[in-house]
């Protein structure tokens, strides 16, 4: 390439970059506030992520602190040698496992369902009082399942025994106990996340309804080929999301419906931070196991990813 | 040249990371500067007890969000405080909330922040250890010996014991120092008076008794709750069984025990590893199968009202409490809503039916220790600190603090007797007696025991006297708190408290309701996982620490 | 259009069902109603279900007396809505640079957001940095912080994809700039994402306190009503408080218990119903496909 081509060259370059700039600049512009929030926010404090690997002293700063010893993988072996640890590790993948299996369609079929009432004000009227669960902390909500679910007490055992049948340990024998859970879990969110689906449905052309129609396809030929599809971008997303969280930690929920009968499955990778990282002082242990989550997370995330965009679908990122 | 973007990016990236280590650095200069000394390099000078340059300081109080209460940093009572202590000591005293509950993360962040009190109060002493290994604690045993002749109300009120509770004894530091506990009763067994009338009933004294009790309860549910007769609870136990059946685990703790068997096994709060605990925990559970005790116990947790309501609803034959508390709060108690839901003649009393194996009542009562006082290295007026606790240890100024202003907060019977009254607005008392103020006491003292006694008496509004002083009578009666063997830090129970407690919950929850076949398998699954996860190690660190302290070897 | 006969038991089975569904929710929510109406005795006997027995209003007497709990419910209505414009916002201008593909340094950023997602230091640092930014213990420290949900923001960028790139070329042939496309074709045709995501942010900062626990520890005036009620029905004292203090409360009634949650949750559960109509916004989209 000879000098005059290669400045003619370059000279196109930087030609094509500053019109793009000119294009494009205000896009940068729009994304300085947030990226700076991230740094802030975000990547300053992730420093003290640090202290996993580090013996955690209250008055040093991360920078300070001693290492932990091999190599600073001290607290990472803690934590696996730990049977309960290993015992919470299985249970969080279990419920977080049966969670999915019946917390991710029953949105679905819900906002499926609604959009199917033909009638506008009952419509309205299910939507709103479907999401109320939502707003009912757990403890409250462990106070209702008590009152329903206690073997002697609950109302659904006192009517079961007056039946004359056996009343069910809904609470307090460990494999009821997980399936009670999950179920509480739906109740408790299914309306809230039926709402993203809703509104996704809106944005559905109705003219595509009314040719399938003409086509006289039936309300299960029309579900198949018209909504589901329409709902499949927001689906994707919202499920290579919800992978991402397998190992995710929710606190309240076990907290507020394990009892001392059930601790076999109800032990899960939050509750066990709880006691050993939180109470325990612990804080290079929590967060270490917090590392451990978040990497498997992002495996999972990546995972869910690359099959996503294998399928044709476009990924989150 | 997109690249020169991503590059500005990352570095940006990077400054703003490097940037940050600065301002994190810089916030941990203080505590690092000067730990364990704490006083500058200049001694305070001080004339009479006041110094001569006002000094300030900050110290810790609960904030219980009260319904109605006062702000716990700006009330009649820190005035009382502030004035008195900059008259006496010039010190100008700030008062900083610390939510009850949350009383741990809370500091946790302000000690990590360096923004601590400077005089800081917890219950729980390994987390004051935890923090001292951090080297986020000030050693107090120095500072004691300086200034010991200052600090004559502090020696008066607390004493010797309470003061150097926790001096370790091989390294000498003292981390905190211990508030004294006023009244010491702790767990007393309930029945209720007109079920014992009803069925004819004696007080029962003995095992055998109460056991007979409990089943004439049962079979005669009809006759005491009519149509409710389903709902009939003859023994009532909460999730926690070691505090609702202490009195009847204790009663199988043979006579003979050591204490340095106490110590030994004593690191559970609820004595699970004390001799004949698990044969205490097998009476419970035979007493369960035959349904004599409260079938869903396990199920709810704290603050959960159920248990509560069902003793003012009247279905609850007996149980197990504090020693006072069916009487306390009036209306809103148990007694007060027994009375309101039943009626008049309902009523629980304190009774003593479980002797042990040579006939003594022996119980458990407090240790005459309470909260742990201690200031973080955050501290720089150490001797400020030390000059308000002995302040708040004066009988005359925490006397103020536990009953106010005559007329207001109290007033005086003929007899002399104290009778608190509670207020309203400005000058309500947001604690009991102000304990949250009088950080080195917990419970009433006028200086007058008999008085005081008598005052106690007074304090429960709706509430017959003869109750009360049966309640404490029967608490008190032999009652022992386990001999407090200084051997310094036990390495092994550090971070243990936690997960050890729900161990030994579940293994009671579990051995009280198996089948009685089971028993002896569950319990020794459960009390194996125990040991296991850690109770073993302490057991043998404990045992080793004893035997050096006590030069055997 | 005639409804053939199918057609309407079809109709029928799924209004069955929505009832079904709306007892099965509505029924907890009566109860605590009902409770919150009831008297003490009654309480304390159980014998409350669906319907208020000994009905009394001494609760919401007690509540609505309280000047603390209505400034609070004020004072968390005001950082809810200008919490939910401010997190909108950054929310918009997060997502919509990052739906145009040729965009240089997107997989970059776009890595660096999803990052946070899963990697955080939690409560200390972040306190650490709110000391040094000198934002504790003010109004700023409760809609600052957790201002920008990634979650959110991919949700919103999945909308925006929905959206034919045709209207932006069109657009851009006629000269428009990016934000001019954004605020005249983008904008209007995502109200429901907009409300979707509004009411996330709403509900998220109206129900949160946790971080209100931590930043926000000395000025109780400025506690969001969340935090409130947890600090006054914590005031149960636990038996762990019980057995260290050796005094033990019975705690607050059951019927003042029930109120409070009445009184937080309900100002919140009528802001659905008041978005719904942003969610019909699909008839103006199909009227733009050309």
């Amino acid at each position: 390439m000879t000098t005059a081509q290669s400045k003619s060259v370059t000279g196109k370059k930087l030609k094509n970059f500053m019109n793009y700039m000119k294009r494009y600049w205000t896009l940068y512009l729009l994304l300085i506030p947030p990226v700076a929030y991230f740094i802030i926010f975000k990547y300053i404090p992730m420093t003290y992520i640090q202290i996993a690997f580090k013996k955690y002293s209250i008055v040093q700063s991360p920078w300070e602190m001693p290492w932990a010893d091999n190599h600073g993988f001290e607290f990472f072996i803690k934590a696996f040698s730990n049977r309960d640890f290993r015992l919470a590790l299985r249970n969080t993948i279990m419920l977080n496992f049966l969670d999915l299996a019946v917390g991710f369609p029953a949105p679905i079929i819900l906002a499926i369902l609604l959009n199917e009432l033909p009638y506008p004000r009952f419509k309205r009227f299910t939507q709103t009082v479907a999401y109320m669960p939502h707003f009912l902390s757990w403890i409250i909500i462990s106070g209702m399942a008590l009152q329903l679910f206690a073997p002697t007490t609950g109302l659904v055992n006192i009517v079961l025994t007056r039946m004359g049948l056996e009343p069910i340990p809904f609470l307090n024998d460990p494999a009821h106990w997980v399936w009670t859970y999950v179920f509480l879990g739906v109740w408790q969110s299914v309306g809230w996340n039926a709402i993203i689906y809703l509104a996704a449905i809106t944005g559905i052309n109705p003219e595509l309804y009314e040719a399938a129609s003409i086509d006289g396809a039936g309300r299960f030929r029309k579900i198949w080929h018209i909504t589901l599809p329409g709902l499949r971008p927001t689906i994707i997303t919202l499920l290579i999301l919800s992978l991402g969280r397998i190992l995710g930690s929710e606190f309240d929920r076990p907290y507020a419906l394990s009892n001392n009968m059930v601790k076999d499955v109800s032990n899960v990778i939050s509750t066990y931070v709880y006691a050993y990282g939180i109470k325990g002082l612990q804080f290079s242990l929590t967060t270490a196991v917090g590392i451990f989550q978040s990497v498997v997370c992002v495996i999972f995330l990546f995972a869910a990813n690359a099959l996503a965009k294998k399928f044709g679908e476009r990924g989150i990122w | 040249m997109k690249k020169i973007l991503s590059l500005l990016l990352v570095v940006a990236m990077i400054l703003s990371i490097m940037a940050a280590c600065a301002p994190a650095s810089k916030t941990s200069q203080e505590p690092t500067a000067a730990p364990g000394t704490g006083s500058s390099e200049e001694e305070p000078e001080i004339v009479d007890g006041r110094f001569t340059k006002t000094r300030k300081i900050t110290v810790e109080v609960f904030d219980r969000s009260n319904d109605g209460g006062s702000p716990p940093e700006n009330n009649f009572y820190t005035n009382f405080i502030k004035e008195g202590m900059l008259r006496d000591h010039n010190v100008e005293v700030e008062f900083v909330p610390v939510p009850r509950w949350t009383e741990t993360d809370v500091l946790n962040n302000l000690l990590a922040a360096g923004d601590a009190p400077d005089i800081c109060v917890t219950y729980s002493y390994p987390t004051i250890q935890a923090y001292a290994n951090m080297g986020g604690v000030i050693d107090l045993a120095p500072l004691l010996e300086k200034y010991k002749p200052m600090l004559t109300n502090l020696w008066d009120l607390l004493g010797d014991e309470n003061i150097y509770y926790d001096l370790d004894p091989s390294t000498g530091k003292l981390w905190a120092i211990e508030a004294i506990r006023a009244q010491v009763p702790r767990i007393n067994t309930f029945v209720r008076e007109d079920w014992l009338k009803k069925l004819n009933i004696p007080e029962p004294t003995t095992l055998e008794e109460f056991e007979n009790m409990l089943y004439k309860f049962k079979e005669n549910a009809s006759t005491l709750l009519g149509a409710d007769a389903d709902k009939i609870v003859p023994f009532s136990l909460s999730f926690d069984v070691g505090w609702t059946a202490s009195n009847l685990l204790i009663s199988f703790v043979p006579d003979e025990t050591t204490d340095e068997e106490f110590f030994i096994y004593g690191f559970d709060d609820r004595q699970l590893m004390w001799p004949g605990i698990k044969e205490g925990v097998r009476k419970l559970n035979e007493w369960y199968n035959a349904g004599l005790i409260w079938k869903d116990f396990y199920l709810y947790k704290e603050g959960d009202t159920t248990e509560g309501n069902m003793m003012k609803a009247g279905y609850v034959g007996s149980m197990m409490q504090n020693w006072d508390n069916p009487y306390r709060d009036g209306e809103n108690g148990i007694h007060g809503g027994l009375q309101k839901v039943v009626g008049p003649e309902a009523a629980y009393i304190a009774i003593d039916p479980f002797p042990n194996n040579a006939g003594k009542y022996k119980k458990l009562i407090y240790s005459s220790t309470d909260r742990k006082v201690f200031f973080p290295s955050t501290n720089k007026e150490p001797l400020a600190s030390l000059l308000y606790l002995d302040w708040i240890s004066k009988l005359e100024n925490r006397k103020f603090l536990q009953i106010g202003e005559e007329g207001v907060t109290h007033e005086v019977m003929p007899d002399g007797a104290i009778k608190i009254i509670a207020a309203t607005g400005d000058k309500i008392m947001n604690s009991v007696n102000n304990l949250d103020y009088t950080i080195t006491i917990n419970g009433l003292d006028l200086g007058d025991p008999d008085l005081t006694l008598r005052s106690l008496a007074l304090a429960y509004a709706g509430v017959d006297e003869k109750y009360i002083k049966r309640a404490y009578e029967y608490a008190m009666r032999d009652g022992f708190a386990p001999k407090n063997f200084n051997v310094g830090e036990i390495k092994s129970e550090a971070g243990m408290g936690q997960v050890l407690k729900e161990k030994r919950d579940i293994l009671f929850a579990q051995a009280v309701t198996c089948k009685p076949e089971e028993f002896d398998a569950v319990w020794e699954a459960g009390y194996q996982e125990y040991l296991n996860a850690g109770g073993q190690a302490i057991i043998d660190e404990r045992r080793a620490a004893l035997e050096k302290f006590l030069g055997k070897n | 259009m005639v409804k053939t006969r199918k057609t309407r038991i079809g109709d029928l089975v799924v209004a069955f069902l929505c009832l079904l569904l709306i007892l099965v929710c509505l029924l907890p929510m009566l109860n605590v109603l009902a409770r919150s109406l009831s008297s003490t005795e009654a309480l304390i006997r159980n014998e409350v279900l669906l319907w208020p027995k000994g009905l009394n209003f001494d609760a919401y007497k007690m509540v609505l007396d309280d000047s603390k709990y209505t400034w609070s419910l004020l004072w968390t209505a005001i950082i809810t809505v200008i919490g939910t414009c401010l997190s909108m916002v950054m929310t918009t201008i997060c997502a919509y640079p990052l739906t145009y593909d040729n965009l240089k340094g997107k997989r970059f950023i776009n890595a660096m957001i999803l990052f946070t997602m899963y990697f955080n230091a939690g409560t200390i640092p972040l306190y650490l940095l709110l000391k040094d930014l000198q934002l504790l213990n003010k109004p700023a420290v409760l809609v600052i912080p957790y201002c920008l949900s990634v979650y959110n923001m991919i949700i919103m960028r999945s909308f925006f994809y929905n959206i034919p790139d045709s209207l932006r070329e069109s657009a851009e042939i006629d000269g428009a700039g990016p934000i001019r496309i954004l605020v005249s074709i983008y904008l209007p045709l995502s109200t429901p994402v907009i409300a979707t995501l509004s009411l996330f942010y709403a509900v998220g900062r109206w129900n949160g306190f946790s971080d209100a626990l931590m930043f926000m520890n000395n000025k109780r005036e400025y506690w969001p009503i969340q935090l409130l009620l947890y600090n006054i029905l914590n005031n149960i004292t636990s038996i762990e408080v019980a057995t260290q203090e050796g005094y033990s409360k019975p705690g607050i009634a059951d019927s003042l218990k029930a109120a409070t949650v009445m009184f937080a949750t309900v100002p919140i559960l009528l802001v659905y119903p008041w978005l719904q109509k942003y969610f019909i916004a699909g008839v103006t989209l199909g009227s733009i496909k050309e």
